[in-house]
């Protein structure tokens, strides 16, 4: 088959570190292939210099079997060569349609003026002929992100991309839109689009790509075809040990009930009940799971419960005493720990360093503060020790968070939360985004508080997760718990009906207690 | 999300027709007065605002703003916010009569007074884009500079704040048409008031039909995007700048043209029609076609005022009556609520940057 792109002996150097070392990679035409590797891998680096944002320090790019030699994205797209960022270049007041246009928009009237129908009738050529599902008055902040991203792929083909870079598609997507990137990219490959697409996520890379190839440390580790490779090879190239996927953990011995949330309500800004009446309990030394499609009343049931929103109605009890209007202050205070979904809006203060975000939830902490003020070398202290215990890289407790990867950033989150020494931990999407030596290291530390009987209640879409982690899985739809599985024996497509909230049969139901019908 | 945002733009949109229905409310129930009772309070009111000189008043006084905010909504809208509109006004309005004063020529004095403040304009331009200064420190040191400037200059060629008189332009007045009672006013106006109607159709235009109007929007919202989309970014908002330049330029040579000489006391005769202009269009939310109604509002309001102080209607001291157009400004903007500025309004924008 033809190549479509072939990277020769690519090096790039920046000042200190070496991002590329002596990288090959050969695409063939109208396939997916995915750039698998962990966070700072040199992934991105190597695209960008495909997409001529980048001169390789050494080695060169072949694109259709012609040398070139790009100078800037703009000729890495008078070639065909596209990329769609994890960050979307959108202009949210404008349409669709001018989005995709803009910069090289049909004009009429010596050029003066726009051809706005036109450009409608080329994007409603473009869209159709993808099976694109987008309508091009819309308004780009009026559509989800899976809409944007559709509409950023389209930027790219409306002008002549016909291999296209997409750079950790699916970190901002649900599994829904997930799946319908991937019916979009497979729809592309048909039409004799070459895709490359860059991910840490193995289960995606196997799913959506023909060929993977591994990048580790900057270097090429091997190309493998999607078919014949396993979850634990892959994961030991990307890593460059064996990884422990599944958790191999003694059955939880749950003790006394440390969070009690009943018959909960919490309205949305729109007055809907997001949380519909919920009831669970959370005891020492187990972890609850709460799984669903996001958007069923997981986000208010955290928020209520970590006191960033009063609930409408029920109570929430911790260690028996009544703290439903709590503030986050003295829920802090009763020994609550909270990694918030959203490390970079709620987590972390982006333009802080590590010391001051080291601090921020005890602030009014006896420990570090004196007479009023803050005690900045006990403050220190404390981020050296996160840092070191929890593994952030690189170990400057001066550096920003915002000049983190995210891994690192949530490792720190993490490691400040669970520094508190909590009695319980709400953790809401604790792997999101992260890569995969991340995510087993912090498995572990969620695993490490239950063994110290900590009570967890963990929140995640990712069912891998919350199956793996949970003694007890709660499954949410609507605002509403579906019902409280094991984690162990409900099959996926079980949870699967639960999630779209419907009561398969021979469900290995759970009751508060563990004892179930096992 | 998106609920949210459309639920913001009505809102803002409520915002805007509870002002104009509430102005026409009571323009209605006045206009029942001047009908019924035309002696009494209201009824004489209603008659000072149906006056033909009422409505050629407010569309003298209206030029300058709107001109200035049409400047202003071109830098703003491309993510320059241009606070220096004052000072742009100023210095045009001064270098508009000192031309037509050396040249014997007031269509060369307003042409002199478009290429001051362009050039003023650029100067901002330069230090905001190229250096990188906060544009608000920049905006008002344009306004600062053309605050001591042009009666500096008035002074040295003229050997005091006020220049001499050179005269001003005659009006256009169309027969028959000039003499319809109110509206008449439109037809028989300064060439000034002409140019600032053709110059919101034109700006109104350009932003939204025109390429060069939607990279200004798109550099102004997201900058990155219209970047990657192989647009550059700084000659867009150079000529966004340069372009809010020219319209400011023409608002106050128009301005001092109208009356023939710079007066350069105190505020100077431009006296915060600049800072009336940024209300006006954040009112008219970055519409040329907005901008012009709302300022219509406030000059209306002011020719109103002035017309009340003389004809001794009602029995408010002068000085109170004076406050009705800042009141007005508090009043609409307190109900406007939020206006959306541009996204990226403000912020630097280099390319190749993280």
């Amino acid at each position: 088959m033809e190549q479509a792109v072939h990277l020769d002996g690519i090096t790039k150097r920046f000042p200190g570190v070496v991002a590329n070392d002596d990288v090959d990679l050969a695409v063939e035409k109208g396939t997916v292939h995915a750039l698998l590797g962990e966070n700072g891998a040199g992934k991105t680096t190597l695209m960008n210099v495909l997409y001529g944002l980048y001169q390789p320090t050494e080695g060169t790019v072949n694109v259709h079997g012609e040398t070139q030699q790009f100078d800037s994205p703009r000729d890495a797209i008078d070639e065909g060569v596209g990329m769609i960022h994890q960050h979307f270049m959108l202009v949210d007041p404008m349409t669709v349609t001018e989005n995709i246009t803009l910069g090289n928009e049909p004009r009429k009237w010596l050029g003066l003026t726009v051809d706005s129908e036109q450009s409608r009738k080329q994007v409603r050529e473009l869209s159709e002929r993808y099976g694109f599902d987008v309508d091009p008055d819309a308004r780009i902040e009026d559509v989800g992100v899976g809409v944007q991203q559709r509409v950023e792929i389209l930027k790219a083909l409306y002008r002549g991309a016909d291999i296209l870079i997409l750079d950790e598609p699916t970190a901002v997507l649900t599994p829904q839109e997930v799946e319908d990137l991937f019916r979009v990219l497979e729809e592309l490959t048909d039409q004799g689009k070459t895709i490359i697409f860059i991910t840490h996520k193995l289960g995606e890379a196997m799913e959506a790509a023909d060929e993977i190839t591994v990048l580790r440390e900057g270097k090429n580790v091997g190309t493998v075809p999607a078919d014949d490779i396993t979850r634990e090879e892959l994961a030991e190239m990307m890593v460059g040990r064996e990884v422990l996927l599944d958790l191999d953990r003694d059955p939880a011995e749950p003790g006394r009930s440390i969070l009690d949330v009943e018959d909960l309500v919490v309205e949305d800004d729109r007055g809907v009940r997001a949380v519909d009446g919920i009831s669970l309990e959370v005891r020492a030394g187990e972890v609850l799971g709460i799984a669903g499609v996001d958007g069923n009343g997981q986000s208010e049931l955290v928020e209520a419960i970590t006191g960033l929103q009063m609930p409408d109605e029920g109570t929430i009890t911790y260690d028996d005493v009544d703290r439903t209007t709590d503030s986050r202050r003295e829920r802090i205070e009763a020994g609550l720990a909270y990694i918030p979904e959203d490390r970079q809006e709620r987590g972390l203060v982006m333009d802080f360093d590590l010391v001051e975000n080291g601090l921020l939830g005890s602030q009014h902490a006896a420990d570090y503060t004196s007479k009023g003020r803050i005690d900045w070398n006990h403050t220190r202290d404390h981020a050296e020790e996160i840092i070191e215990e929890y593994d952030v890289r690189p170990p400057d407790a001066d550096a920003h968070a915002k000049s983190l990867s995210g891994g690192n950033q949530q490792k720190f989150v993490v490691g400040r939360e669970f520094a508190r020494d909590p009695r319980l931990v709400v953790a809401s999407h604790p792997t999101r985004g992260v890569d995969v030596g991340s995510m087993e290291f912090i498995h572990d530390q969620i695993n490490a508080l239950r063994e110290a009987g900590r009570a967890v209640l963990l929140i995640s879409s990712n069912l891998d997760e919350v199956q793996s982690l949970s003694d007890r899985l709660a499954v949410v739809y609507e605002g509403e718990i579906v019902d409280i599985v094991d984690p162990e024996r409900v099959t996926e497509e079980q949870l699967g009906l639960l999630m779209a909230g419907q009561q398969p049969d021979a469900v290995p139901t759970i009751a508060a207690d563990g004892e179930g019908n096992r | 999300m998106t609920n949210d945002s459309a639920m913001d733009r009505l809102l803002s949109a409520s915002g805007r027709l509870f002002i104009a229905a509430a102005a026409f409310l009571t323009l209605a129930v006045l206009a029942g007065f001047g009908l019924l009772a035309p002696a009494s309070t209201p009824g004489q009111i209603f008659w000072v605002l149906a006056s033909k000189s009422t409505l050629s008043s407010t569309l003298r006084l209206s030029v300058p703003i709107v001109l200035a905010a049409l400047g202003g909504i071109f830098a703003e809208k491309s993510g320059i916010i241009n606070i220096g509109l004052e000072g742009l006004l100023i210095i045009s309005a001064f270098a508009a009569i000192f031309g037509a004063d050396a040249t014997g020529s007031l269509w060369l004095g307003f042409l002199i007074g478009i290429v001051a403040s362009t050039l003023l304009a650029a100067v901002f331009a330069v230090v905001c884009i190229e250096f990188r200064a906060d544009q608000i420190i920049a905006g008002l040191a344009v306004w600062l500079i053309a605050l001591g400037l042009a009666p500096f200059a008035s002074q040295v060629f003229y050997g005091g704040p006020n220049t001499s008189n050179v005269g001003t332009f005659d009006t256009i007045t169309v027969p028959a048409l000039a003499d319809i009672p109110f509206f008449g006013a439109l037809f028989d106006a300064s060439p000034a008031v002409y140019i600032m109607f053709l110059a919101v159709a034109a700006s109104w235009y350009v932003l939204n039909r025109t390429t060069f109007g939607r990279w200004v929007r798109a550099a102004g919202e997201n900058p990155k995007a219209l970047d990657t989309a192989g647009v550059d970014v700084s000659r867009v908002r150079y000529a966004a700048v340069l372009l809010s330049g020219v319209l400011s330029g023409m608002g106050g040579a128009a301005l001092a043209i109208n009356i023939g000489q710079f007066t350069g006391n105190g505020p100077t005769m431009v006296n915060g029609k600049g800072f009336i202009a940024i209300v006006a269009y954040l009112f008219g939310n970055y519409n040329p076609v907005g901008a012009l109604l709302s300022t219509t509002l406030f000059a209306g309001l002011d020719a109103v005022q002035l017309r009340l102080q003389t004809a001794d209607v009602i029995a408010v001291p002068d000085s109170l009556v004076q406050t009705i157009p800042f009141v007005a400004v508090i009043v609409v903007l307190a109900l406007v609520g939020k206006t959306r500025l541009p996204e990226a309004a403000g912020d630097h924008y280099e390319s190749g940057e993280e």
